[in-house]
């Protein structure tokens, strides 16, 4: 069975049936005509889904006749930026943006404080009640503000805290939170709990440990559960709607809705109002985009 | 059946550098072939080209009479069993033994048939319905191979497919392997890095290096007569021990001076190796197999390394001697296997080389000890120090590629 | 162990001493549980019950000022469950989730296989996009796709027809409900799709190639190889996307609220719509309540869903 004699210096006569290059070429070609079609695909996949944003952007520094135009003109040429004096000169941009940064601030400092030492609890101990809690949290979900909403305005008009910022920042509590315990608690079970536990034995106590091993390894998960609650919080819309009357009370998403009355759209100031608004969370989210994406779902492939 | 055919293979990944380098090897119909080389030196490479999962730069791959560069994976009929098993993890033992089957359209009476038969010969019966996570390993590497075995294809490739088991399990695995090889009489294609494991197994070992072959045999003439450095140290355990001699004519013999020592070789050297001739008065690079090297008797004349004991290992049937001797340790890190070269772990003089002895079980040898090494000349293996291709022995032609 | 503790003084005090601080170490959790759970328990545990309260109450204008319900028992439920507007909204809001979520999915697992096939440029290119939409924020995208098929001079009615479908000149999208929510839906699948297949795409690079290899060779062909092996090693994340987009979905209200210039008509009435209508236009805060009421008892479903599929990979432990 076993042929003793080396057969590597001896080449085996080549095929006559057909020449590998000849055949290689072949494939190559069709391989090549595949890819072309799959990246032509991509490229279309890719216009239809950026092209809302570009519209947006677009349409911003388009001048009004070449906005009120049948006709759509593709690119902002000649441009200008009188979309965006007009949308900040209007009422309250600055206010709401101002009241917007003060509910959001207000609401990652306090709502981070408190889901970091929920998170602490969920992930380095073992205690009654742990498992009922993280089903608590992720209960939460079930909850749509529209249907909370109702018993909240009851809630608020009792305690007069409707129209206040206060009411509000109390409100956001509701999603921010369970979110921000969830994605920490996530992002502390990712430090190997023999850190500590190394650091213990060399002599540190168990706040020692936290304090100098688990707070700087999970720093850049604070930072990131921080700016998703940024995001979560500047993008409220129906809390901010129902609950703040006046004008100058509001906060930047309702100001948005501010350019439609009975007459019809601004569309120009509008759209770069919208730039505007979305500028700082698009920054914001594609810093950490990578980081957050997969607290609601990590570790659901396994091979 | 089939035989296999690479003629002329290559492959090339971006930036120029040759995975694969003109590789001819064949495989006769029903042969256990085994490639075996060091991490990187593209043994798997080339199997995945084998089974279509890589491309083929340049050259021919046949199974039987067909050109199969440019077909499918599955269009070649051959199996695969994987490093990791690559078992279905969602699907149950009968399922996945059963999946090729239903690929190929086989009809459900055949199926079942195979399967329960291809399980009652591996031992899979009571597991048919469990899921490969409720597995012991031994058990998943039996799947694996009943997968690839239930298909009755024309060739079976395996890729590493005893490095996830455990030593024992191992040992009893390759024979086990061996075996189904044997009752199949398939053509096989074994991929592994372990030397141990490419000569128990294989009918023909081909040792690869760098993506070059470097020779092909049957595991005794591997033994017996390596072709360059770098299939005598690769192949082997403990492996030979190399030294750099000079190679001088005393009057009518040739002999090895190490360090201060002349190993006088027999008479019919030269006879036996003409080309040894062109050395004389060189250094060449000799190589010794732990068992040439013995404690030497009362025979004063008899060729003889005198040399301390640093360490003896006693393995029961054995004993390991590390004996360091005067003498040039081979030096040419480019020519040998790394990572024999690297189990000399004990300090090595510039002066000095340690020589691994295979002694008796109960030899009296301590460490510290003075020993005379006796030196069976007759075993030993010449090199050229520059290419690192064996000086050969005129009847015995030996492939060897030099090393590149 | 009774007589050691007694002869040996010094192991018990060290023992006494090292249970203090098992029960110190027993409580931590709990106390740092505490502030996240009072706060949970304030802002959604009481609404939660207070809603519940109110579904059971009648809670106008009248009562608003006074500040207290009147008990009517179920009145309201029985009121809204022979209200064939009710019917139909909790109908409507089945189907839209449905199509929603089923173009989600669909769409995002398409478009995280082309990813996953594209050369690395246009990879890049194509998550930056679906990165951007992923951040664009839900008003912001509203406003986008109102100014789109704006009537008068949105891009969407002259490309109509300009490629022939039509004469789109001066079409009002929301004329019809059908089309409106065409429009609507198009906002919540443009904007969901970049979590779907972002995370899709994750999933499929985490699928051992060894495994697509083994079925390729065991004679697959792509799309069994897709179907027998990429699909049910991928059901987990399947299971988790869809029931977190039928939880989204099934609450949409501000893509309708804004899209339909804060006051949709009748027919565009979802749940989360019809119970915020009912409260704050109507003032019958007690039906609200009860509506939603029942569109929680809904959710519930798709969150069991979720949250067991957590448990069962293991993401809570």
């Amino acid at each position: 069975m076993s042929s003793v004699a080396p057969i590597a210096p001896v080449p085996v006569a080549p095929t006559t049936a057909r020449p590998a290059a000849v055949a290689r070429r072949r494939l190559r070609r069709g391989h090549v005509a595949r890819r072309i079609g799959i990246n032509l695909l991509g490229l279309a996949v890719f216009t239809v889904m950026i092209f809302p944003v570009y519209w947006m952007v677009a349409t911003a520094f388009k001048p009004g006749r070449n906005i009120q135009d049948y006709k759509p003109h593709w690119f902002p040429a000649p441009a200008t930026l009188s979309n965006f004096t007009n949308a900040v000169h209007r009422p309250y941009f600055w206010t709401d943006v101002k009241n917007s940064l003060i509910i959001v601030s207000f609401v990652v400092v306090l709502s981070l404080t408190v889901a970091f030492l929920a998170a602490l609890a969920l992930s380095r101990f073992r205690f009654y009640g742990r498992t009922a809690f993280i089903f608590l949290i992720l209960g939460t979900l079930m909850v749509p503000l529209a249907a909370l909403i109702i018993p909240l305005y009851i809630t608020l008009s009792r305690v007069h805290l409707i129209n206040t910022l206060t009411g509000v920042i109390a409100m956001y509590m509701t999603f921010v939170l369970p979110f921000s315990v969830w994605t920490l608690q996530g992002f502390m079970r990712g430090v190997p709990r023999e850190l500590e536990e190394a650091a213990m034995v060399d002599g540190s106590t168990r706040f020692g440990a936290f304090v100098r091993i688990l707070l700087p390894l999970v720093a850049p998960g604070l930072v990131a559960t921080s700016i998703f609650a940024f995001i979560q919080a500047w993008n409220e819309f129906i809390i901010a709607y129902v609950f703040l009357h006046d004008g100058s009370k509001q906060t930047i998403t309702v100001w948005l809705a501010s350019f439609t009355n009975l007459h019809g759209t601004d569309w120009g100031p509008l759209m770069a109002g919208a730039t505007l608004t979305a500028l700082p969370v698009v920054v914001f989210f594609v810093l950490i985009q990578r980081r957050i994406a997969f607290g609601l779902t990590a570790g659901a492939v396994r091979g | 059946m089939a035989a296999i055919q690479l003629v002329h293979v290559s492959k090339e990944y971006g930036g120029g550098a040759l995975a694969v380098n003109d590789l001819n090897l064949e495989i006769a119909e029903g042969e256990f072939v085994v490639l075996v080389g060091p991490s990187g030196c593209g043994k798997t490479t080339a199997l995945r080209m084998v089974a279509g999962l890589e491309e083929i730069t340049d050259g021919e791959i046949r199974i039987g009479d067909r050109v199969v560069n440019d077909l499918a994976p599955r269009d070649r009929d051959i199996a695969m069993v994987f490093q990791n098993y690559a078992l279905y993890p969602h699907k149950t033992v009968y399922e996945n033994l059963v999946f090729g089957l239903r690929m190929r359209k086989v009809p459900k009476e055949e199926r079942r048939r195979r399967v329960e038969e291809i399980a009652r010969i591996l031992g899979l019966e009571d597991m048919l319905q469990r899921r490969p996570a409720q597995l012991s390993g031994g058990q998943r590497q039996r799947v694996a191979m009943g997968r690839a075995i239930v298909r009755e294809p024309q060739a079976f490739l395996m890729d590493e497919p005893l490095s996830n088991l455990d030593a024992k399990l191992r040992v009893q695995m390759r024979a086990e392997i061996a075996r189904i090889q044997q009752t199949l009489a398939v053509t096989t294609l074994y991929v592994t890095h372990d030397q141990v494991e490419a000569m128990t197994m294989g009918h023909r070992v081909a040792v690869m290096r760098g993506g070059v072959l470097q020779q092909v045999d049957t595991p005794q003439r591997l033994y017996d007569s390596p072709g360059n450095l770098f299939v005598a140290s690769f192949v082997g355990s403990p492996a030979m021990n190399l030294l750099e001699v000079v190679l001088e004519r005393d009057g009518g013999t040739l002999v090895c001076r190490v360090g201060d020592t002349d190993l006088e070789l027999p008479a019919d050297t030269v006879g036996r190796r003409p080309a040894l001739e062109r050395f004389v008065g060189r250094h060449i690079a000799v190589g010794i197999r732990p068992e040439a090297l013995s404690e030497a008797g009362e025979d004063p004349d008899a060729p003889r390394l005198r040399g301390r004991v640093l360490l003896v290992e006693a393995l029961g049937a054995e004993s390991l001697a590390h004996v360091e001797v005067t003498g040039t340790p081979l030096d040419r890190p480019e020519l040998v296997d790394v990572a024999a070269s690297q189990t000399h772990l004990l300090p090595v003089g510039e002066r000095t080389a340690t020589l691994l002895a295979r002694l008796e079980h109960d030899t009296g040898v301590r460490p510290g000890h003075i020993v005379d090494l006796a030196v069976d000349t007759r075993r030993l293996h010449f090199f050229d120090l520059e290419s690192g291709v064996a000086i050969a022995a005129a009847a015995a032609p030996v492939t060897a590629a030099a090393v590149g | 162990m009774a007589v050691a503790e007694s002869e040996f003084p010094l192991v018990s005090r060290r023992r006494r001493r090292l249970s203090g601080r098992r029960v110190a170490s027993a409580l931590a959790p709990y106390a740092l549980l505490a502030p996240a759970a009072a706060i949970i328990g304030a802002v959604l545990g009481y609404p939660l019950y207070l809603l519940v309260r109110l579904s059971f109450e009648k809670y106008g204008l009248f009562e608003l000022v006074r500040h207290h319900g009147t008990w009517v028992g179920l009145g309201n439920y029985r009121k809204i469950f022979h209200d064939s507007q009710f019917w139909h909204v909790v109908l409507r809001t089945v189907v839209f989730t449905a199509v929603n979520v089923t173009l989600t999915m669909v769409l995002g697992t398409a478009i995280a296989l082309l990813i996953a096939r594209l050369g690395r440029f246009m990879r890049l290119l194509l998550t930056t996009a679906l990165v951007l939409v992923w951040a664009t924020p839900v008003v912001v995208a509203v406003n986008i796709w109102r100014w789109m098929v704006d009537y008068e001079f949105g891009v969407a009615n002259w490309t109509l027809t300009k490629l022939h479908f039509g004469n789109f000149v001066h079409h009002d999208w929301f004329a019809s409900s059908l089309s409106g929510f065409g429009v609507i839906t198009a906002v919540i699948v443009w904007g969901a799709i970049p979590f779907v297949a972002i995370t899709v795409y994750a999933g499929l690079s985490q699928v051992p190639q060894e495994l697509i290899e083994a079925a390729q060779i065991d004679g697959a062909r792509a799309w069994n190889v897709f179907r027998e092996v990429t699909l049910p090693l991928l059901k987990p994340i399947f299971i988790i996307l869809a029931s977190l987009s039928i939880i989204w979905d099934f609450q949409v209200f501000n893509q309708v609220w804004i899209m339909l210039g804060e006051r949709p008509s009748p027919d565009y009435y979802l749940m989360s719509i019809y119970a915020f209508v009912e409260s704050f236009r109507i003032n019958e805060y007690g039906l609200g309540s009860a509506i939603a009421v029942v569109m929680v008892a809904m959710m519930m479903v798709a969150t069991l869903v979720y949250i067991r599929q957590m448990v069962k990979t293991g993401e809570v432990r």
